[in-house]
């Protein structure tokens, strides 16, 4: 379809609307419907109708409900994200809000909060108010959820209007409107009292709400052991409950309350055990590979707890292969005296499986359980029947047979005796397999044997690889971290957040979303335990000297907001707590930026902009693919091609708005590395009247595509480690783009910044350095 | 714990829906990268539900052929999203009286109000469809045969706020009037049984769930009690069911929703026999196999077995094949290389057996996989755990409702290695 005809067509409908606006002929109302629905179809295939936004807004502004409703939807969707349309819109809202049919008013209250136009509030606080106290609780559950977008535009609003004070009245009410926002904001009175009281509140909230309380409850430290077996016995019921988001967050308040009560802690295990097998044998696939993936921590936490209930993880044939390679993975960790045999069983089962990957996946899976030495005759029997099995046939699963063989001959080098046997009737069958792979490794195999058991052992089976071939790959300062994550997709990834997700994009969408979890309100207590976080996350990078800095922060900030009389125990919990390092992932870097900036692809400073010809463009195809690929070494043997290249003017890099290094590859290089360049650079006075805390920098760094690593100190010294990377060239994508890593020391009583640079590539690195240098100097100014 | 957009997606890919919830609108690129995803993986069984893309975190259910997707930037609860997804899925496939792509897009409007009621700023809101049907009416046949008897459109939306909405009983409206009360029961049993080709159980699990209808008037407090609740285990309650009253006396009490609502579901705690057997015995030679699978019942519920079918997988390497039974009716559906056998009832008086005789490719001697096949049957009139309700009694209100209690076992995933 070409672009006149649509354009054509959105005139049409534009003209249509604008004659019925003001028509009070009969069947206009109807007219008008279909225009609407045609305008609301349009919109769903993705046409841009925003073109006909006024029209829209003067045929509903005398119409009916049902006209109001389609409104509102294109409302909505093109509102919202459009401040000029916005302000359009708030004059025919606010007439809505006053509408004497409360779903009106509840649904246009909807959408004026949902405008989030920060210049707009002082249009939303009148309605707030009203709504907070309308006489329709649809209405005022609407207006309680408004507050707390409101409190994400504008928290000084909400404290002007003293809206907590009214929504600590409605909470007599409404537990449900009010308990979102106590959920989200964490309102500093003590309406909630202490956790127990709210848990024992917790029936007459919505199930969704629930999720979000215990989440809360979650991370909250009784102060006592009584406290925690109340909260304990009135939210057990909990794990009952039909919506197994209800049930896992459960589970996470018992696990978190228990962490430091031993005993108490491995009774929880046996508790929760049968509501979340539960939900995997009942539930859809999908919901079922995320409960898996948290019975697999639980599992590699307490490898004895389901000795007795394997059979639960026994694969489906029904099952998809990502939730029976789960399964598999949870079977092998399970594995003990007393159940391998019939584990081995099943899984030799599944080793006949016309999914190759799977088939794989569990005859490697017999042989990790066979290096663990139970029942070990048993499973000798087992690989040879694989053997027997495997060698009448002559065509595929190739892989398999490979597997086989590289099982046998291990469990040869742990088992001698027992195993000999088995190997040479494995090597026999091998050399006589029809397959050349097959065949070349178990002649290989074989000639190495011939040399002596000791030098094949060294070769194809050497120390470190036995062990990495059964131990969880996971080192246990992970598995705690996920494990604190409990109930988070982080578990669900297996990886801590931290390592997948892009800090850049945590910060700005904390301070840009509706929803972040931050207090903005209470600094001191969550910055504290900010930088608690930031450091458990690179504190490799750190020396000794510096850690004793860290923990003297989060002590001290910690005893503030102990001492902070207006903060509820929910917002101290998380800082008190900080060992448990509960949210902190999510909110590392969370000050606030302006909305969007990470979509800002060009970097701040115009005169650093030179688009197109950048530095490596000179570079020839050639000499760039002498390059090694391993940036990890270009840095060291880079000059080939920075001689060739023309050392680049300065002012010809440009920083990738979107680095990514994470703090494994940031300290590793940062080892590997020697120092560049050294910069100083004076701060403006403006710029150090920020830094009470290290963040602001950071923050005012990311705008020119700077990131900062990790960070911390205590004034009047802040350390930072910041890293950039060279914009890729796409007319030669060969080229490596370069790392570039700082430490920076600010000291804010003599306004100095002192820094060393290291870079992938030396020959960039002045540039870079003038780019951070003037980066520096501005901060504070703009 | 929110989540920033929804999507919903037609088979081939075409996005048909996408709502956002917190200002910001994640691009619809997101879908294209999950389609690609998708590809990678052939199928979208192999799709693990939590992915993360280069930009967000993508979860996503698949319901007949409709994708939901939902998508957030933060950390959230898996199981929050996976179950949100799952509930959209729910209440659109009760409204639409099916999911597929033309229904939902004839009715788009509905669509968009449903997903504005069911999430409010990323947070999931109202989720109970006795409630949202009071929202919005659902496009059902009445509507559309006023449409066209009085020629009026049809209008999908009240102007009522439903009581319930916030409520303290967040599933039940205060003022609800039918002509004739009554309350319906099934329990539901569904086996999940993995046996080798010797009939050895390798896995055999219970689970039941207990389906109620409800349409009493006022506010009646219900007492369901069991003949032999101790034979259950590893339970889960509709939020209407009084924990106390279970963990004390093992009854439900509770106030039930108005309409069709699950009321509980639950494991039975001890191993139940396996009323049928399913035995395959399979023989190659010289390129040619010959399948012989016999049923029959092994363990007498009294009742008569039903629906009994079995699905029989060939090898990879099989060219060609020919059935034949002695009961009931079998075919081979090359594409998919399976063998259907619909037996219905299962006969007293003989053994059903099914004899398959296929051809291998060229070359292959004995295929290297053993599929396995599965079956399915249906006995009605009884729950195979043999829990049985006792008494259904309707407290608080005047009127005598109807009661009613229904059994039936189906086979749920019964397997059999070949």
């Amino acid at each position: 379809m070409n672009v006149d005809n649509r354009r054509g067509e959105l005139g049409e409908l534009k003209s249509q609307l604008r004659q019925l606006a003001g028509s009070r002929a009969p069947g206009a109302e109807d007219l008008k419907r279909e225009l609407f629905k045609k305008v609301t179809s349009y919109m769903t295939v993705g046409i841009d109708v925003s073109a006909l936004f006024s029209e829209m807004i003067m045929c509903a502004s005398n119409a009916d409900i049902v006209l109001k409703k389609m409104c509102y939807l294109y409302l909505g969707n093109y509102a919202a994200t459009n401040p000029e349309l916005a302000l359009l819109t708030i004059n025919f809202l606010q007439k809505d809000c006053q509408d004497e049919n409360p779903m009106i008013r509840g649904l246009a209250l909807r959408s004026l909060c949902s405008l989030r136009v920060p210049n707009l509030v002082e249009y939303f606080t009148g309605p707030i108010k009203q709504g907070l106290k309308d006489a329709n609780p649809y209405v005022r559950s609407v207006a309680a959820m408004g507050v707390l977008k409101l409190h994400h535009i504008s928290p000084a609003s909400v404290k002007d209007n003293e809206f907590q004070k009214t929504l600590k009245v409605l909470v007599i009410q409404d537990p449900d409107a009010q308990i979102l926002y106590m959920g989200r904001v964490r309102s500093r009175d003590r309406t909630l009292g202490t956790a127990s009281a709210t848990a024992k509140r917790m029936k007459e909230f919505s199930e969704w709400a629930q999720c979000l309380v215990l989440e809360l409850v979650s991370k909250y430290v009784p102060a006592h052991a009584n406290e925690t077996f109340d909260i304990m016995n009135v939210l057990e019921d909990r794990l009952v409950h039909a919506n197994s988001a209800v049930v896992l967050a459960t589970c996470k308040v018992f696990l978190h309350l228990t962490m430091s009560m031993a005993d108490v802690h491995q009774q929880v295990y046996e508790r929760i055990k049968s509501p979340l097998v539960t939900l995997i044998t009942t539930g859809t696939s999908e919901l079922a590979y995320a409960v898996l993936s948290h019975l697999h921590m639980l599992i590699l936490r307490s490898p004895t707890l389901f000795v007795s209930d394997y059979k639960f993880f026994y694969c489906r044939y029904s099952d998809p292969s990502y939730v029976k390679k789960l399964k598999l993975e949870i079977l092998t960790a399970i594995a003990n005296e007393s159940n391998t045999y019939e584990i081995v069983t099943e899984l030799s089962e599944y080793a006949t499986n016309v999914d190759v990957p799977i088939a794989r996946e569990s005859i490697r899976a017999v042989g990790r359980i066979a290096l663990r030495r139970y029942d070990i005759n048993g499973i000798v029997d087992r690989l040879l029947q694989f053997l027997e099995m495997d060698t009448d046939y002559v065509t595929a699963e190739t892989l398999v047979r490979l597997e086989m063989l590289t099982a046998c001959i291990k469990l040869f080098f742990k088992r001698p005796p027992q195993c000999q046997s088995m190997l040479g009737a494995a090597l026999k069958a091998g050399i006589h397999d029809s397959h050349q792979d097959v065949h070349d490794r178990a002649l290989l195999y074989y000639r190495l044997l011939q040399e002596g058991v000791g030098l094949a052992e060294k070769v194809i089976n050497p120390k470190k690889q036995a062990v990495a071939d059964f131990a969880e790959s996971q080192s246990s300062e992970i598995k705690d971290r996920i494990f604190d994550e409990f109930n988070t997709l982080a578990v669900v990834y297996q990886k801590p957040s931290y390592m997948f997700l892009n800090k850049e994009l945590v910060g700005n969408t904390e301070s840009e979303s509706l929803m972040g979890e931050r207090e903005l309100s209470s600094p001191s207590a969550h910055d504290g335990f900010l930088h608690q976080s930031e450091f458990s996350d690179n504190d490799m990078l750190l020396s000794a000297s510096e850690k004793e800095d860290t923990r003297l922060i989060s002590t001290g900030n910690g005893a503030d907001a102990y001492s902070a009389p207006e903060i509820s125990i929910l917002d101290v919990a998380p800082a008190v707590s900080s060992s448990l390092l509960l949210e902190a992932p999510a909110t590392v870097a969370s000050q606030p930026k302006p909305a969007g900036t990470h979509q800002r692809e060009m970097p701040l400073l115009p005169e650093f902009e030179t688009p197109v010809p950048s530095s490596r463009q000179a570079t020839p195809p050639l000499a760039s693919q002498a390059v090694p690929m391993d940036d990890l070494f270009s840095g060291l043997s880079v000059p080939d091609t920075a001689a060739a290249a023309p050392a680049p003017p300065p002012q010809q890099l440009v920083l990738a708005p979107r680095p990514s290094l994470d703090a494994k590859a940031f300290q590793q290089k940062w080892g590997q590395l020697s120092v560049a360049l050294t910069v100083e650079e004076k701060l403006a006075p403006t710029g150090i009247m920020k830094l009470a805390t290290p963040q602001p920098l950071n923050v005012h760094m990311i705008d020119r595509h700077i990131f900062c690593m990790a960070s911390g100190g205590k004034p009047p010294n802040f350390k930072y480690f910041f890293y950039a990377q060279s914009q890729p060239n796409f007319l030669d994508p060969s080229a490596q783009a370069g790392f570039f890593l700082v430490e920076l020391h600010v000291d804010t009583a003599r306004a100095m910044a002192s820094g060393k640079i290291k870079a992938d590539d030396v020959s960039l690195a002045p540039a870079f350095a003038e780019l951070f240098r003037v980066a520096l100097a501005r901060f504070g100014l703009l | 714990m929110t989540i920033q957009s929804i999507f919903i997606m037609s088979d081939l890919g075409e996005v048909m829906f996408e709502k956002h919830y917190q200002g910001k609108a994640v691009d619809r690129s997101i879908c294209d990268w999950y389609w690609s995803e998708l590809v990678r993986a052939q199928s979208h069984r192999e799709l693990p539900s939590v992915m993360v893309s280069p930009t967000h975190y993508v979860m996503h259910v698949r319901r007949e052929d409709i994708t939901f997707l939902a998508c957030a930037e933060l950390e959230t609860s898996p199981l929050l999203a996976i179950e949100f997804l799952n509930r959209v899925a729910d209440i659109l496939e009760e409204y639409m009286g099916e999911l597929h792509e033309d229904s939902l897009k004839d009715n788009f409007v509905i669509v968009y109000q449903l997903l504005d009621e069911m999430m409010d700023g990323g947070i999931p809101l109202t989720t109970e469809s006795n409630v949202l049907k009071e929202m919005i009416v659902p496009p059902n046949l009445m509507a559309r045969m006023m449409s066209v008897v009085i020629g009026e459109p049809p209008s999908s939306v009240t102007g009522v706020v439903p009581p319930s909405v916030a409520s303290t009983v967040p599933w039940r409206a205060a003022q609800v009037k039918h002509v004739s009360n009554e309350i319906f029961l099934d329990l539901v049993e569904e086996m999940e049984v993995s046996m080798d080709r010797e009939g050895v159980l390798s896995l055999c699990h219970v689970y039941g769930s207990i389906e109620a209808t409800s349409r009493l008037s006022g506010m009646p407090e219900i007492i369901v009690r069991f003949h032999n609740p101790s034979i259950i285990e590893n339970v889960r309650f509709h939020p209407c069911v009084r924990i106390v009253n279970w963990e004390r006396d093992r009854l439900l009490s509770f106030l039930p929703p108005d309409g069709p609502f699950k009321l509980m579901s639950y494991r039975v705690k001890n191993l139940v026999n396996v009323p049928v057997y399913v035995k395959p015995q399979t023989t190659y030679q010289s390129g040619e196999g010959r399948l012989q699978v016999t049923v029959g019942i092994k363990h007498d519920t009294g009742k008569p077995i039903e629906n009994m079918t079995v699905t029989a997988p060939l090898p990879n390497a099989t060219s060609s094949a020919e059935v034949e039974t002695n009961h009931g009716s079998a075919e081979y559906r090359s594409a998919t290389r399976t063998c259907l056998w619909t037996i219905g009832r299962i006969p007293r008086d003989k053994v059903p057996s099914l004899t398959v005789t296929f051809k291998l490719m060229d070359g292959v001697d004995k295929p290297t996989d053993r599929p396995i096949m599965n079956a399915g049957f249906k006995i009605g009139g009884t729950a195979l755990s043999g829990l049985k309700i006792d008494s259904i009694d309707v407290l608080n209100e005047d009127y005598k409702p109807y009661k009613g209690v229904r059994a039936v076992t189906t086979a749920g995933c019964f397997e059999i290695s070949t």
